[in-house]
């Protein structure tokens, strides 16, 4: 395989595919210009919503949204190459800690720019030791997820220790289990995208909607193919002539990235952030967010976690101690009767019905 | 001298109990049936919490121990019954359903029972010899856990039922063919690893108090000792997994502190990842048959 | 960044804003707070304080009670959650814990008459205050439950503020929890009570700390200790925060004691296996152990210890008080436990036992009343009367009240509320874990200052801060 295979297969097998975008295809769930219409009225009235809703909204669902490049990434991981990972949230805290160190060694201001930038990368190059070990090591598909919890825990013991003063990078403390505050919002152009104003909102929906598009688009070029031949049979896989390990180091990484951009636009929204975020619930909310709306379908997953950050933000102000439990309920009850997810379930459910 | 060697060798033994006794439950469902029940921890919450509500009835604590692993072994297989039967085709949503049966037990057995019951009496009091002094029921953890062991060689290797598991195990249709009802098989092992976590839950129960999370302390290092350890052969996989992480951490953790000792324990788990990807009992288990077959055993 | 434009907001408002209260005769306010005077004269003699309260003076005041009521804390947290809600009752209800701005000796004795150096103890510190909820407006809480989660309580933070409009918010149990909080609290200026004992340094102008810091515990626990049990200390903490920072306190204060600390140890907090530690502790023989392990995991040293025969003193600041383990484990796991609390169900005194019974009155399956416990519901108190002085809810006008030097009668003593540090003093006992876990007061000290913050010279009321210090910003700690 060539350089650029490496870096993107299916790129350099198939050149004539970077002029088509191919936002739809046989492996996206939902397709059609009904669609599409939907969509776009969607992310209109999503984009004007600042215009007219409080700020309360506005500040919560920049909160819920955000984890939509995280649960995409896991979509394209666990729904189209059959690697379940609780490591989503490893690598949000990872970059949202680096972005967090050097934002505060730059100081703030138009540097946070390059401190986003670099932390999505941190985040990206952890993720690709960690995969070399997970996929050049062939460790089976129901080891992987259990090293992936592992990992995140490992994480949030070692920030825990770190309340002492010998964990202080340039002048940021990293702040054991009280973690980091008063973190510099992400600035650009004087634009400060903090948690009560409308412009992190947009950037939030923007960088979201720009994965979902991404996201559709590699699911449906060759890549996407091949990773969901994966899911199906690794080895008539590799008998094909793909190296399958080098896909899934791939995938892993890009969902890493996307987890990571997750972990900056965090700590911009709530300057702070803590070990917590790579605790045991924290690293599971993902996985059960991508697998009530359907893990297969990016629209599915976009739908579900909005839908269930929603329910449980609700749950928890007017369902006291009963909010978990539900939550538990919901989950086990779609995997018991929807496996492949409700949205997905219900859609696929209508459609046999009226074709 | 003695003291000190004596100590080592306690605080390993408590180690690996520790150890083996968190995966054995989980390892035995994975390696027969190849689920991950990742509400391995609150079967053992379960199974503290019966030993618990027991003593306090005034049962006496020693007749808990099998009281809570029938009921939470029964448990398991109600449980496989009406959950995990649904999932032997897609193993991975079985994790994910697992971690919901998760949520509900702990935060149902908060609810109904509230955040804590009272602790249970530790039996017996503690030795010393050589300068030191040890707990008695620790130490006699160890040989619960190789009586555990021992329990399921000889269910797995010397019963009828323990034959159609591994048979059931190696080749469900074959099996399917011959007359094993592989159905009952699998409620029955998950019931048996259900209850090998209530025994683990029961036996940790005078050591800590009781609570909703009780089973959270054991789920990490199961996993770990699983992850090395391989599902290929679960008894010879536990022994030595937990026997090589103990040995890895024990003396960290004296020497220099407990933090190090868990660094250490996995970077062991990594490196040996990254080594013998299937776990130890793998590439364990062929020598072994082949040393039993030049020894002229029936396997 | 937002901190420094609130900053020099809440520096405008000192110096738009009228006199602060001293110039009050503190003699009328008392006679108020104790309801002996209707809230008619409230109004008009403290006119210069009510500012938008009129236009909406029959709607009810809203409370915020961030607290976990699942999760691992919950144990910790429902507890005081029922005070909160005890305290809104009461004061719904027409009554005041006795209150006013009288500084660190507290209110005067009933009828003058002292005993044993101190005045007689009021036979209980709940009075009416002639007022139905604060200025007659009832108080509503909003309780959601925040689950042990870091996360909810920075959304939830934002509902309460945001959306629901909360008038103060109390909770937050873990200082992560807290530190959660405190940007929302500080971008949107909401007055926020944190009532835990906790590792100190909070320097916030719109938060108000009614729980112990390390000065007034570590410091008189190591006092009895030292001359009772012997001066070689081995420290065993938590590798976190809270476990950090308290040992190096007690490193810091052990040679002004006379006290030697031979060996320290941290503790992930995951670990629950503690061989190795007792082993390591059996071999130093110390005198006295200096417990700061926390959480469900570190519980198990106890059993394991004594099961060991590895039985030393111990002394601690948050033992027994918080988490209650006298009651979880079973004895004699914590016979010979020393430590410092700001309250206990247990203390004896007739104050207590009123409130104790009023407690168990409304929530009767509560396992224990624990120090959060009452400084919440000390907190809860506090907040009402100073609001009532104040003539409004307003969060400026409550803040100033708040650094009048007021201090209400709480269940445990005496909690006097310093301007310049939002912090209380406490009155602090040496609670001990007797065989059968029976708990004694074996000393104490009726009020002790937090005074630390000061020695690095906070002052709240003339500098606003957004802060936490840490012992790194003390050269005494830097030097050690």
């Amino acid at each position: 395989m060539s350089k650029v295979g490496l870096l993107m297969p299916g790129v350099a097998d198939r050149p004539e595919g970077l002029r088509e975008l191919r936002l739809h295809g046989r492996l996206t769930f939902f397709n059609g210009p009904v669609y599409w219409v939907v969509v776009a009225v969607v992310v209109a009235f999503a984009l004007a919503l600042p215009s007219f809703g409080s700020t309360f909204l506005i500040s919560n669902l920049t909160s819920f949204y955000l984890n939509l490049p995280l649960t995409l990434g896991l979509a394209l991981l666990w729904g189209y190459a059959g690697i379940l990972s609780f490591g989503q949230m490893a690598f949000f805290s990872i970059a949202g800690y680096s972005y967090a160190v050097l934002a505060i060694n730059f100081g703030g201001g138009s540097w946070t720019l390059l401190a986003a930038t670099l932390a999505v990368a941190v985040g990206m190059v952890v993720a690709a030791a960690f995969g070399y070990f997970v996929f050049f090591g062939r460790v089976s598909g129901l080891i992987a997820p259990v090293l992936t919890f592992v990992l995140t825990l490992i994480l949030e013991t070692f920030l825990g220790q770190t309340a002492g003063p010998e964990w202080k990078i340039g002048s940021a403390p990293l702040g054991g289990y009280n973690g980091m505050t008063n973190i510099p919002s992400v600035e650009i152009a004087g634009m400060t995208f903090n948690g009560l104003t409308a412009p992190l909102y947009y950037l939030v929906v923007l960088i979201s909607l720009a994965i979902f598009l991404g996201m559709r688009v590699v699911a449906n070029r060759r890549v996407g193919h091949v990773l969901a031949a994966i899911q199906i049979d690794v080895e008539r896989c590799e008998l094909l002539g793909h190296d399958v390990r080098i896909y899934q180091l791939w995938v892993f990484v890009i969902a890493a990235g996307a987890a990571s951009l997750s972990g900056v636009l965090y700590v911009s929204w709530g300057n702070y952030i803590t070990p917590a975020n790579a605790g045991m619930l924290a690293a599971t909310l993902p996985v059960l967010w991508v697998a009530v709306g359907g893990r297969a379908s990016f629209t599915a997953v976009v739908l579900s976690t909005v839908g269930l950050q929603f329910a449980s933000n609700w749950l928890a102000a007017f369902g006291g101690q009963y909010s978990l439990l539900l939550m538990g309920a919901l989950l086990l009850l779609t995997m018991m009767f929807a496996p492949g997810g409700l949205v997905v379930g219900l859609i696929g459910a209508l459609r046999a019905r009226f074709s | 001298m003695d003291g000190i060697i004596a100590n080592i060798v306690y605080q390993f033994a408590v180690n690996w109990a520790f150890l083996a006794l968190a995966a054995l439950g989980l390892i035995v469902i994975l390696g027969m049936i190849d689920i991950i029940n990742l509400a391995h921890g609150e079967f053992i919450m379960l199974g503290a919490y019966t030993t618990a509500l027991l003593v306090h009835a005034g049962v006496p604590f020693f007749l808990t121990i099998p009281l809570a692993m029938v009921a939470v072994g029964l448990f398991g297989v109600l449980t496989e019954r009406l959950i995990i039967r649904r999932f032997y085709d897609n193993k991975l949503i079985a994790l994910v359903a697992t971690f919901g049966l998760s949520l509900i037990l702990s935060q149902g057995v908060f609810l109904i029972l509230g955040p804590f019951l009272p602790a249970v009496r530790m039996p017996f009091g503690g030795f010393k010899y050589g300068g030191y002094s040890f707990s008695t029921y620790y130490s006699i953890l160890p040989i619960v856990a190789l009586c555990a062991m021992a329990a399921m060689w000889l269910l797995f290797y010397k019963t009828r039922l323990g034959i159609e598991m591994r048979a059931t195990m190696q080749n469900p249709e074959m099996a399917r063919a011959l007359g094993v009802r592989t159905s009952r098989i699998y409620a029955i092992t998950f019931g048996v690893g259900s209850a090998l976590a209530g025994l683990t839950g029961a036996v940790y129960a005078p050591t800590t108090s009781i609570v909703p999370l009780f089973g959270a302390e054991f789920i990490a290092p199961a996993f770990i000792v699983v992850v090395i350890g391989g599902g290929m052969d679960p008894l010879l996989g536990t022994a030595t997994s937990a026997f090589f992480l103990a040995v890895v951490s024990t003396p960290l953790s004296y020497t220099v502190s407990d933090f190090a000792g868990r660094i250490g324990l996995l970077t062991a788990a990594l490196v040996i990842m990254r080594i013998l990807p299937k776990g130890f009992s793998y590439y364990l288990h062929r020598p072994m048959r082949s040393l039993r077959a030049l020894a002229g055993m029936r396997m | 960044m937002f901190d420094r434009e609130s900053t020099t907001q809440a520096a405008a408002n000192t110096k738009a804003d009228p006199p602060a209260q001293p110039s009050q005769p503190a003699a009328t306010r008392r006679r108020l707070l104790q309801g002996a005077v209707a809230a008619g004269i409230t109004a008009s003699s403290l006119a210069v304080f009510s500012r938008s309260v009129q236009a909406k003076s029959t709607e009810p005041i809203k409370i915020g009670l961030l607290e976990d009521q699942s999760g691992n804390i919950a144990l910790y947290a429902l507890p005081k959650l029922h005070a909160a809600q005890l305290a809104i009752k009461e004061i719904n209800d027409g009554f005041t814990l006795i209150s006013g701005p009288t500084g660190f000796g507290g209110t005067a004795a009933p009828d003058g008459a002292y005993k044993g150096g101190f005045y007689k103890e009021a036979e209980d510190v709940l009075v009416p205050s002639g007022d139905k909820g604060i200025m007659g407006r009832q108080l509503t809480f909003y309780a959601p439950d925040t689950q042990s989660d870091n996360r909810k309580f920075q959304e939830l933070g934002r509902r309460l503020i945001l959306q629901d409009k909360v008038d103060v918010i109390f909770g937050a149990d873990a200082s992560s929890e807290r530190e959660a909080l405190r940007p929302i609290i500080d971008q949107t200026k909401t007055l926020y009570f944190y009532a835990n004992q906790y590792e100190g340094g909070v320097a916030d102008k719109y938060t108000f700390c009614t729980g112990a810091v390390p000065e007034q515990q570590i410091i008189p626990v190591m006092q009895y200790m030292i001359p009772k049990f012997g001066k070689r200390i081995y420290i065993l903490a938590a590798d976190y925060n809270f476990g950090q920072l308290s040992a190096s306190w007690t490193k810091v204060m052990a040679p002004i004691l006379g006290g030697e600390v031979v060996a320290e140890e941290f503790i992930p907090l995951s670990v629950s296996d503690f061989t190795a530690t007792i082993a390591r502790v059996q071999k130093v023989k110390p005198d006295w152990l200096m417990m700061f392990i926390t959480g469900q995991n570190h519980g198990n040293y106890y059993p394991q210890a004594n099961a060991a025969h590895a039985r030393f003193p111990m002394a601690s600041s948050i033992t027994l008080a918080q988490g209650y383990e006298h009651k979880r484990f079973a004895p004699p796991a914590l016979a010979g436990m020393h430590s410092a609390v700001s309250y206990m169900e247990e203390i004896a005194t007739p104050r207590n036992k009123k409130f104790v019974e009023r407690f168990h009155k409304m929530f009767p399956h509560e396992p224990y009343i624990q120090q959060e416990a009452n400084a919440t519901y000390a907190a809860v108190h506090l907040y009402a009367a100073a609001a009532r002085l104040a003539g409004s809810v307003d969060r400026a006008a409550v803040t100033e009240v708040l650094e009048s030097g007021i201090g209400v009668e709480a269940p445990s003593g005496w909690l006097f509320m310093d301007p310049a540090t939002h912090h209380t003093s406490e009155y602090i006992r040496i609670a001990r874990a007797g065989e059968d876990h029976s708990i004694s007061f074996v000393t104490q000290w009726p009020s002790l200052e937090p005074w630390w913050l000061r020695r690095l010279g906070v002052n709240l009321v003339s500098k606003p801060e957004f802060k936490q210090y840490t012992p790194q910003d003390d050269p005494r700690f830097r030097k050690a």
